[in-house]
């Protein structure tokens, strides 16, 4: 193995081989030959999101998926965009935004992280309660198959009831049912202006100020609370800081931020502070925290659920992690519900067994959290996506009638899929 | 097949479900040998499930007796997707039609299949929320049939279309067992799956459905063009300019003048077209939009910009866009409505040439369509009494499919595949892509049990995908009732 192939060890284990097809054609001509072989395969993009799924039972084969860069179909008047997987999220954004346009992926470094990565993990960025997922945007895919089949579904059209939708498979698979070489979106119109509003919070004004927030008239597209996490703005808060973003006209936007303003101040909350300019690198900031570790000694989780539960999770974190003496910082969601939490050990001795009285005691509590960042040496205790849902069996029957030899990153998903 | 065990399954229906919920005279089975355009074979035998556990055992029972399962919601279907076409037990949705529970500050609830698409937007208004998808057959038709269709509608433009709005789906399996999937399960979305797969995975018997709050300013507005390559080239402008309104679309003059006699909403008569724009938002910026909106539509020929501001005129304006299709009988005693999409650049360029295809066909044909989606319907106006006229609406619908999708479009932008559309779709996908779509039908009916003969080309199974005939049969079933 070359120094350079280090980058795509999973689990201590390294490929023997790594592949770096250009184009689709090439793709499902070595998918098809390690197929053949029996050599199992994981597919690689910007390698930013890999700790979303657990280690391969086996590993014989990487397929780096980067040379895939090329944008195919581009006409802004349609809003429509087709796109190899390869392609970093940064170069899709610009390509969008000299037109104006954009798709909200809102995905962790989007200058190394690739549009396959990005679908293949099911990524879920905090616009999706405003916006819609990754996966509303899709219009189409072509997949390279284990068998070397190449198959597409969907268009370049943003309305399609033409066959099945397979994209939906195949986004959120992370590679486990074929390899995604093409990805078609629509895109969206970028808002004339896009504003911050950053609040720290004092001591008994966090649940007031969450109320007031969702009281609001005109919503911000993404709202959150952050405790830690200071590598986002540099500063911590009693209660945390509360993150509102604005997109829109310059009319709304203005009404927005008095109107939040006031329900911020109406809940004792002083002070607001607004970032325009710097909205764009604040928000990246945020999503970069959600896969980010803190050393060698954390972990971070995303727990998906009702907002209306989320202060009941954010209790459950708690109290597992004081349990189990480990540090915690969180991210709430208010508008997706979605409860990030970073645990981290203090002191420097006896993280890795801190951490599995944690992953013990949330197990029980919070049963649907997700791995989003783990050190190596921790990433063999944990499994990244815990408990398997009641359709596990037709999971496993649709991995066997795609991927009938366990070709494509066996064991990395639910269940052992 | 459907003979000899028609009575057997009919007998073992009635013992598990009662005999006042199971119809077997054909007298009674006719009513749902239709949908809304095709007429297929008589079922074995009717079921109105009051529940999930009455799913089940239906699916178990006619899996027993070799019958094949049909799912239907209020028949209003447009290409004989649930129709039954070899006897087979239809199920029936009309007694599941209850929002079984509510929960609003999380924005979502969970509905049977029966329940009516506008029924829910009416039984949540309180909640300062609506339902995004809208069909045009909204006031009948039902969230499981426009789950099964991934129905659109004019608001599919802004909100998305079904399956952007489906959170999960209980559903009974092929074996006959309940199950629940939702989007936020860990592992595959088999959620997205199922929306638009027109019933032939499985029963859908509860969906989650994600709900929108409602916008605190809507306004209507008409222009009118002076056809309807110049109202369609103003929506691609309007597209590519980066606004936003919640509707836009389109209705060409054939149907205007069947609109304004019908219904009388305002619309004007003089125009080769009338363009409707819906905005919602923020009353200010609504103020703003409307004048940004009228400026770019005179820069593209608008002759005229009216705004509809009260509720009662928007109400009007739409009442008469989504009853387009039933107003028709003025004009002609038949009509055949199409469904296909374009990229919206190339509208103009496909309704020109629909145009043209009718033309050479010797029939009128009549638009309204969702513009701002490239989402075309056109309507194929005749006598069914003249046997050469209904040939040439078969051999145009066919034309025009072909057209659009030499455009860069697809053969259904909202009304699906069913019966009528199954061997055009070797036009859009080749052997490979649908043996593909194959292998997810394999893992959830091997035995082709659910909704037979729909979708797929006829012999396409397990894989085995028929190659593309060249000599494409005419995208209608013998059975069509036009």
């Amino acid at each position: 193995m070359a120094v350079s192939d280090a980058v795509y060890a999973l689990g201590g284990s390294a490929p023997a081989a790594v592949f770096s097809p250009r184009d689709a054609a090439e793709t499902a001509t070595r998918l098809r030959e390690c197929d053949d072989a029996g050599r199992a395969v994981v597919l690689f993009g910007g390698n930013t999101l890999q700790a979303l799924a657990n280690d391969p039972a086996r590993y014989d084969v990487a397929i780096d998926l980067r040379g895939l860069d090329r944008i195919v179909d581009y006409e802004p008047r349609d809003l429509t965009i087709g796109v190899e997987a390869g392609l970093t999220v940064g170069a899709f954004d610009a390509a969008l935004a000299e037109h104006g346009q954009f798709v909200p992926l809102d995905v962790p470094r989007a200058a190394v992280a690739t549009i396959g990565g990005t679908l293949a993990s099911g990524w879920l960025g905090p616009r999706r309660a405003a916006y819609g997922r990754a996966r509303d945007f899709v219009i189409g895919t072509t997949v390279a198959l284990a068998d070397g089949t190449l198959a597409k579904s969907g268009g370049m059209v943003v309305k399609n009831v033409s066959g099945y939708d397979l994209s939906k498979l195949y986004v959120g698979s992370f590679g486990t049912l074929g390899a995604i070489v093409r990805a078609n979106f629509k895109t969206v119109p970028l808002p004339q202006t896009r504003r911050i509003a950053l609040a720290s919070l004092p001591e008994g004004t966090r649940g007031h100020a969450v109320a007031n927030v969702a009281a609001l008239d005109l919503e911000p597209v993404a709202a959150l609370v952050i405790r830690g996490f200071t590598e986002i703005d540099g500063r911590d808060a009693p209660e945390g800081r509360m993150l509102l973003l604005f997109e829109g006209s310059e009319r709304s936007v203005e009404r927005a931020t008095r109107e939040s303003r006031s329900a911020l101040g109406a809940a004792g909350v002083p002070e607001t502070r607004l970032i325009d300019r710097d909205a764009p690198a604040t928000f990246a900031r945020v999503l970069d925290a959600y896969v980010a570790l803190l050393g060698t000694q954390s972990t971070t989780y995303r727990s998906v659920g009702l907002p209306s539960d989320l202060s009941a999770r954010v209790a459950c974190a708690l109290r597992a992690a004081r349990a189990n003496e480990l540090g915690l910082e969180t991210i709430e969601d208010l508008r997706t519900g979605d409860l990030i939490a970073r645990v981290s050990g203090t002191t420097g001795a006896g993280f890795d067994a801190r951490l599995t009285g944690f992953e013990a005691e949330r197990r029980e509590t919070l049963p649907g959290a997700r791995v989003l960042a783990a050190a190596p040496q921790s990433r063999a205790s944990l499994d990244a996506f815990c408990s398997p849902p009641a359709s596990l069996a037709k999971m496993r029957a649709l991995k066997a009638r795609f991927d009938p030899r366990g070709t494509l990153s066996p064991g990395r998903f639910v269940g052992g899929i | 097949m459907t003979g000899a065990n028609g009575s057997d399954v009919v007998t073992r229906l009635i013992d598990a479900i009662g005999a006042e919920r199971v119809l077997g005279a054909p007298e009674d089975l006719a009513a749902y040998a239709f949908d809304a355009f095709c007429e297929g074979a008589l079922p074995a035998a009717v079921v109105l499930p009051n529940d999930a556990r009455d799913v089940s055992a239906v699916v178990r029972i006619a899996r027993e007796c070799g019958e094949p399962i049909v799912p239907r919601g209020a028949g209003t279907g447009l290409c004989g997707g649930a129709i039954p076409s070899n006897g087979g037990v239809v199920l029936s949705f009309a007694r599941m039609n209850r929002v079984l529970s509510l929960d609003a500050e999380n924005r979502r609830a969970r509905v049977q299949p029966g329940l009516v698409n506008l029924d829910l937007s009416k039984q949540i208004e309180g909640h300062g929320l609506f339902f995004g998808p809208d069909p045009s057959s909204q006031k009948t038709s039902t969230i499981g049939g426009n789950t099964a269709t991934n129905a659109g509608g004019p608001h599919a433009f802004a909100y998305g279309s079904m399956s952007a709005h489906v959170l999960g789906i209980e559903f009974v399996d092929d074996a006959g067992d309940v199950l629940y999937v939702s989007i936020d399960d860990a592992g595959y979305d088999l959620t997205g799956a199922l929306v638009g797969s027109e019933g032939t995975l499985g029963v859908v018997t509860a969906v989650d459905v994600r709900l929108l709050r409602a916008p605190r300013a809507i306004r209507v507005c008409v222009a009118a063009f002076g056809d309807v390559e110049s109202a369609s080239a103003a929506v691609s402008a309007i597209v590519a300019a980066g606004l936003t309104p919640t509707a836009l679309e389109i209705i060409d003059r054939t149907i205007v003048q069947a609109v304004e006699a019908h219904f009388h909403a305002g619309f004007p008569l003089d125009a080769g077209a009338v363009l409707l724009v819906e905005i919602a938002g923020e009353p200010a910026d609504v103020d703003a939009w409307d004048r940004t909106l009228a400026g770019v539509a005179r820069e593209h020929g608008a002759l005229s910009w009216r705004s509809a501001t009260s509720a009662r005129e928007r109400e009007a304006l739409w009442a008469s866009r989504k009853g387009a299709a039933g107003a028709l009988g003025r004009i002609a005693p038949n009509y055949y409505i199409q469904d296909a999409t374009v990229p919206r650049t190339k509208l103009p360029l496909a309704l020109a040439q629909i145009e043209a295809i009718a033309r050479d066909h010797e029939l009128l044909v009549g638009n309204v369509f969702h513009a701002g989606d490239g989402n075309l319907h056109p309507l194929l106006l005749f006598d069914r009494r003249v046997a050469r006229q209904l040939e040439a609406v078969a051999h145009a619908g066919h034309d025009i499919l072909a057209a659009c999708i030499e455009l860069g479009g697809t053969i259904s932008g909202e009304h699906g595949i069913g019966s009528e559309k199954r061997e055009s779709l070797p036009l859009v996908f080749n052997d490979a892509d649908l043996a593909t779509m194959a292998r997810l039908r394999d893992v959830f009916d091997v035995a082709r049990n659910f909704n037979p003969d729909k979708i797929f080309p006829a012999g396409a199974v397990c894989g085995e995908v028929r190659a593309a005939q060249a000599n494409l049969a005419v995208p209608l079933p013998a059975g069509a009732w036009l």
